[in-house]
């Protein structure tokens, strides 16, 4: 993933480098900590302190963005941070350009209680995003007096899936929720897929995480999941078609973006007009700057809210297919207002209708069709 | 009936005595994504409205007022600590902070105060409603003795008999055990010794 944020973060750079519209450029000193989170450390005092970077686009896990957190703070640098993340953070020194909880796990879980069940099995990568995204599903689901039918976690990277797909395969939960990242998930997907399958049993399952690339990785087996997501591949946007086809021009025909991925180029592009409206690389003034300063993005409209630092974006949800992309069936019918720390979550009250001033909905969603 | 999440404080109001300017502009900023109102302590002021939690900074340490160390047992305490030397601690122990913070302040840390201020006066509230009970079943227990004693001599049994029959007399006139024995210890009126 962190190559994907790489990838689409320089395609921004040479596009805005390129574009007559602005009067600067932008240099990319590249560093790769390899996943490693030690490391993330190092190579941000390096980048600060040698390279004088100023900002800084990177980190996929929470537990990366934790290490470059006090180095950013410390020395009043602003990291771009460009994954959707649990939530429950609001640092001066961050903008927050992926979803906020309240902006995919909320929309995927009332979907679910709506329209599959009241019960769900959770299986996730043992780590925070999973221990909150069940805090979250759990709270909701027991307001609407369902439950948690089990929540088995394995340790990130574990591949043995076996005893959790037998576990499905007899209890046969009408939803099984996936909060697994990286090869885990792949594997617990084909072996859910081909035990499922032999069983005769249809089970939906959900994800908040998984992207094109990983379709791809995963194979057929992938088809059917119900996807929550501010970005696919497949939004009939032009400025999303545009998008895809520069894309592909760079990356090759059969590449696709990510919703990481896609994050990161719209970081670089919503850091690279800040600059140019500030006329300056001043932290203060490009954070005020980015602040409310609406960018027609590959995903929609997007912007800063000033209050945290958060993304404006569209919820979208979408099942995935047999050809390696979503169908799109619902979106927010306006950008949701970020909630970081779920303010606004009332988990027994239904999807409220009002807009704000600012044309954003209220953190509670409400979401139309999409044909 | 729709219940707010238990890790929700919007709607909560805080009462923020802060000296820095800049210490004060962090916390009103978190407040406000948190859904918190602040109201603003002058110390030399009175104030008669009720708040959820206080956010007081050792600096204005030790309040001398009684009345404002009364404001103060009414919620839970956050401590703004500037200092860790055992002199300053020991002022703010005074106030039984619920949670503590540490200057200069981030945005990070604010909400983790707020939620262990709040649970620990939960359970503190708890745990004091549990003593009352016990103090009040403590002091009726020389009731009961008193009880189980005359019981025991008027109708000559031993003392699991005399507890049951009291027992099962407060259970058929639906009082506790404790209220029995006040009466019988009162008037003399006894369980009748059957069964």
């Amino acid at each position: 993933m962190g190559r994907e944020i790489l990838k689409s973060a320089l395609m921004a750079v040479d596009e805005i480098n390129d574009h007559p519209d602005f009067d600067f450029s932008l240099a990319a000193h590249v560093r790769d900590p390899r996943g490693i989170i030690s490391e993330y450390h190092t190579v941000c005092d390096d980048l600060i302190r040698s390279a004088g970077v100023e900002h800084i686009i990177g980190c996929y896990t929470s537990a990366s963005r934790k290490q470059v957190l006090p180095i950013v703070e410390r020395t009043d640098r602003l990291l771009w941070y460009p994954a959707r993340y649990e939530g429950f953070e609001c640092s001066d020194n961050v903008m927050y350009v992926g979803a906020s909880p309240n902006h995919n796990v909320l929309p995927l879980v009332r979907y679910v209680l709506d329209n599959v069940s009241r019960h769900i099995f959770c299986v996730g990568s043992n780590y925070v995003w999973t221990w909150e995204t069940n805090r979250v599903t759990r709270e909701l689901v027991t307001a609407a007096q369902g439950s948690i039918l089990a929540e088995r976690l394995l340790e990130l990277g574990e591949s043995a899936v076996g005893h959790i797909v037998d576990e499905i395969v007899r209890r046969k939960p009408p939803v099984v929720f996936n909060t697994l990242v990286g090869s885990s998930s792949y594997d617990f997907i084909r072996a859910f897929h081909a035990a499922t399958t032999a069983a005769g049993l249809n089970i939906p399952m959900l994800s908040c995480s998984l992207c094109e690339p990983e379709l791809k990785i995963v194979g057929p087996a992938s088809a059917g999941c119900i996807t929550s997501s501010a970005y696919f591949e497949s939004i009939r946007l032009p400025e999303n078609l545009a998008f895809v086809q520069r894309w592909k021009a760079r990356h090759g025909e059969t590449s696709s973006p990510s919703v990481d991925g896609q994050s990161a180029y719209v970081a670089v592009y919503l850091l690279a007009r800040a600059l140019q409206r500030a006329g300056t690389s001043n932290i203060g003034e490009v954070r005020r700057a980015a602040a409310g300063y609406r960018y027609n993005s590959p995903q929609g409209p997007v912007w800063i809210d000033g209050g945290n630092n958060h993304c404006v974006l569209t919820s979208r949800l979408a099942v995935s297919n047999a050809q390696g992309q979503f169908d799109i069936f619902w979106e927010s019918d306006a950008p949701v207002k970020p909630d970081p720390y779920l303010t606004q979550l009332d988990v027994a009250v239904g999807p409220a209708r009002e807009k704000l001033k600012d044309g954003s909905s209220p953190s509670a969603l409400h979401l139309r069709v999409v044909k | 009936m729709s219940k707010p999440s238990s890790f929700s404080l919007r709607g909560r109001k805080a009462l923020v005595a802060i000296k820095d300017e800049r210490d004060l502009s962090i916390v009103r900023r978190q407040f406000e994504r948190l859904g918190i109102d602040v109201l603003t302590w002058e110390l030399d002021g009175a104030l008669g409205c009720h708040a959820d939690v206080t956010l007081i900074d050792d600096e204005f340490l030790p309040l001398t007022s009684p009345t404002q160390r009364a404001l103060l047992g009414q919620c839970p305490v956050i401590a703004l600590l500037g200092t860790e030397t055992p002199s300053r601690l020991k002022l703010l122990l005074e106030l039984d902070p619920a949670s503590f913070l540490v200057k200069p302040l981030r945005s990070a840390g604010i909400y983790a105060a707020l939620v262990m201020a709040f649970e620990r006066a939960e359970r503190t509230n708890e745990l004091r409603q549990q003593v009352v009970k016990l103090e009040e079943r403590l002091r009726s227990r020389r009731l009961v003795l008193a009880a189980v004693l005359q019981v025991m001599h008027t109708h000559s049994v031993a003392e699991p008999a005399a507890f049951a029959l009291i027992r099962r007399a407060a259970m058929e006139q639906r009082k506790t055990i404790e209220q029995m024995s006040a009466e019988i210890a009162a008037k003399g009126s006894l369980p009748r010794a059957t069964g």
